[in-house]
């Protein structure tokens, strides 16, 4: 009995480093908390310096544990209540400093190199230092993504659920994707710049892990543990309904009213389509083992 | 033979154009050159380096203004036989990149001043300083923006000097020539300069961090290095072209057309000889620099590649 509670703990830290979230879900569930909710794989790709990864080389890699702080940190593939999260987006101090002062430009300016010049200028540093970003506007539309949606992380842990505890996990996905969605109101007349720039060929896979990391945390902060294949379906059809519903955001005159009925109307959709296909499942399932019988009953050796 | 012959012809033709004032091109070799040529009779122990013969100090300049003016016509031929032309691409994406210029007005807040101070070293002949006072001007519409040539060598500088002639900065207080040791400048003051560049020179420094060290001292907080500089190509294939190509073609080009193998010779070899991008890329991070993102940008497949850094504010 004196090693259990070494076992325990060994048995989370392989969960920890192993990254198969349907098994090691199961484990921790059962037996230490109710609430490591799920284990995902999330990849956070901003930096370009934690891409290099194939063929690091000695320099590569003396180089990079200088400039990045703590790349195991940063690249945890998953969520957990037991270590704290990583931080939504791995700019440096400086790039930070200049991206936040360059959004309070983006409503004017949009999401453009004039905002983060002048977000330059603001935080002290010299119009040619936008050289920071090789990624230029797009580093800027990065940083507004991550940043948001690190908002809204902390939005949950300061007790956005508190008034109604009792609000299902569904309930809560719709009510963080319209959080999610209030954010994009102050920039709303500049988003389809952003959207348009994001659809370019090569910003595509750096927009599709953004959003893939945001209908992520969405499912988590929501409570969402499953633990089968609905762990991808979900996440997909987050994902949709928050895509469809940014785009219908930047047309949307009516205060985010008509944006709601419309995630509300996605929602709905994605929960018939799903009682659809169960329904569909579950006649084959019974059709199948009728012939099964039948076949059976007919002397078949099945 | 008949390459010898050929060759023969086109050193006599060369020859013939002595005295010819041609606009010459800022390339590859000539910055080489002419700086290994300036530098010879001072620093004995560098000549094995370079594997040159020696020059007797008095005929050293007259031989460097002859080689300049007898196949000032042929560099530019050289640089867009040995590159394909691709050289042109690379240096207007470079600037393009770096896009000099303020496009946005200067606010009362701001601190400071209307336009950039770029400092160009190795800028000879004033190519990238061109094209980058050209950006300014029609693309941001800045008038302010200046650049300040400095090369080790003053008949590049003096090629630069003609050539600038032909453009609309000639005359005014928005281009200026130097001669310096990029190693050691003392006349430019500490936090002076928003952008310092050096193209396809940087290889040709004898102490390339003291050079990176005093980059780092005359930019202003903030202000960036770019370099753009022959590299290391990554794919194994494509290297096996390349070297061949380096290796066996350019010297015989620089045969045939400038009748001068040893200086395309030494050319490959020192891009041989330069640090890989990463390497680099650690050089210029122990100079103090910030490094954006990956550091370095390959142009086609890493035969060149350009490296920025930029200094922190404190």
């Amino acid at each position: 009995m004196a090693h259990s509670p070494l076992c325990v703990r060994y048995t989370t830290t392989t969960i920890a480093s192993a990254r198969r979230p349907l098994f090691s879900l199961t484990l921790s569930h059962s037996s230490t908390t109710p609430c490591i909710s799920s284990i995902q794989p999330r990849r956070l790709l901003h930096n370009h310096c934690a891409r290099t990864t194939t063929s690091a080389t000695a320099t590569r890699k003396s180089f990079r544990s200088k400039t990045t702080s703590s790349p195991s940190l940063l690249r945890r593939p998953y969520h957990s209540t037991h270590h704290p999260d990583p931080p939504p987006h791995e700019y440096t101090n400086s790039q930070t400093t200049i991206l936040s002062a360059a959004l309070r430009h983006v409503p004017h300016h949009g999401f453009t190199r004039d905002a983060l010049t002048l977000g330059a200028r603001d935080a002290g540093f010299l119009d040619v230092s936008v050289q920071l970003f090789p990624r230029a506007e797009f580093d800027l539309i990065l940083f507004w993504l991550a940043s948001r949606r690190g908002l809204l992380r902390a939005r949950v842990e300061n007790g956005f659920f508190e008034p109604d505890r009792q609000l299902s996990v569904e309930g809560k996905i719709k009510a963080l994707i319209m959080e999610r969605l209030r954010m994009n109101s102050e920039i709303k007349h500049q988003w389809q710049d952003a959207l348009a720039l994001m659809s370019l060929a090569g910003n595509i896979p750096l927009s599709l892990s953004e959003l893939h990391a945001l209908s992520s945390d969405v499912l988590y902060l929501a409570g969402d543990s499953s633990v089968d294949a609905t762990w991808y379906t979900k996440r997909m059809s987050v994902a949709a309904i928050y895509a469809a519903a940014d785009v219908f955001m930047t047309r949307d005159a009516s205060d985010l009213a008509a944006t709601e009925a419309f995630v509300h109307r996605r929602v709905e959709d994605s929960k018939a389509i799903g009682d659809k296909l169960g329904g569909i499942k579950e006649c084959l399932g019974f059709m199948g083992s009728t012939a099964v019988g039948l076949g059976r009953s007919w002397g078949l050796k099945i | 033979m008949f390459s010898r012959s050929v060759s023969r012809s086109l050193r006599t033709t060369a020859g013939r154009r002595m005295g010819v004032a041609e606009p010459s091109y800022r390339c590859f070799s000539c910055t080489r050159r002419a700086y290994a040529e300036s530098t010879k009779p001072n620093h004995d122990e560098r000549l094995t380096h370079f594997g040159f013969k020696d020059v007797p100090e008095t005929q050293k300049e007259s031989m460097v203004g002859a080689v300049f003016s007898s196949v000032a016509s042929s560099y530019d031929t050289m640089n867009d036989l040995m590159s394909m032309g691709i050289h042109r691409l690379w240096k207007d994406h470079f600037v393009r990149s770096l896009n000099p210029g303020s496009a946005l007005p200067s606010r009362d807040t701001d601190k400071n001043g209307q336009g950039w101070n770029i400092l160009d070293i190795a800028g000879g002949t004033g190519d990238i300083a061109f094209r980058m006072l050209d950006h300014a001007t029609n693309i941001n519409h800045d008038l302010e923006t200046r650049v300040t040539i400095s090369d080790i060598n003053p008949d590049m500088l003096a090629e630069g000097k003609k050539r600038s002639i032909q453009t609309p900065y000639y005359n005014t207080n928005r281009l200026s020539f130097i001669e310096a040791n990029a190693q050691h400048m003392p006349h430019i003051p500490d936090n002076s300069i928003d952008l310092y560049t050096v193209v396809f020179g940087i290889r040709n420094f004898t102490d390339k961090q003291a050079a990176l060290v005093e980059a780092f001292r005359v930019l202003k907080p903030g202000g960036v290095f770019a370099c753009m500089e022959f590299s290391k190509v990554d794919n194994a294939l494509f290297n096996t072209v390349y070297k061949q190509w380096s290796f066996s073609a350019i010297p015989m080009i620089g045969q045939l057309v400038a009748g001068d193998r040893d200086s395309y010779q030494y050319l490959v070899e020192s891009i041989d000889k330069f640090p890989s991008q990463e390497e680099f890329r650690g050089m210029i991070h122990k100079a103090g620099f910030m490094i954006p993102g990956r550091g370095f940008e390959n142009l086609t497949g890493g035969i060149a590649a350009i490296h920025k850094g930029i200094k922190p504010l404190k």
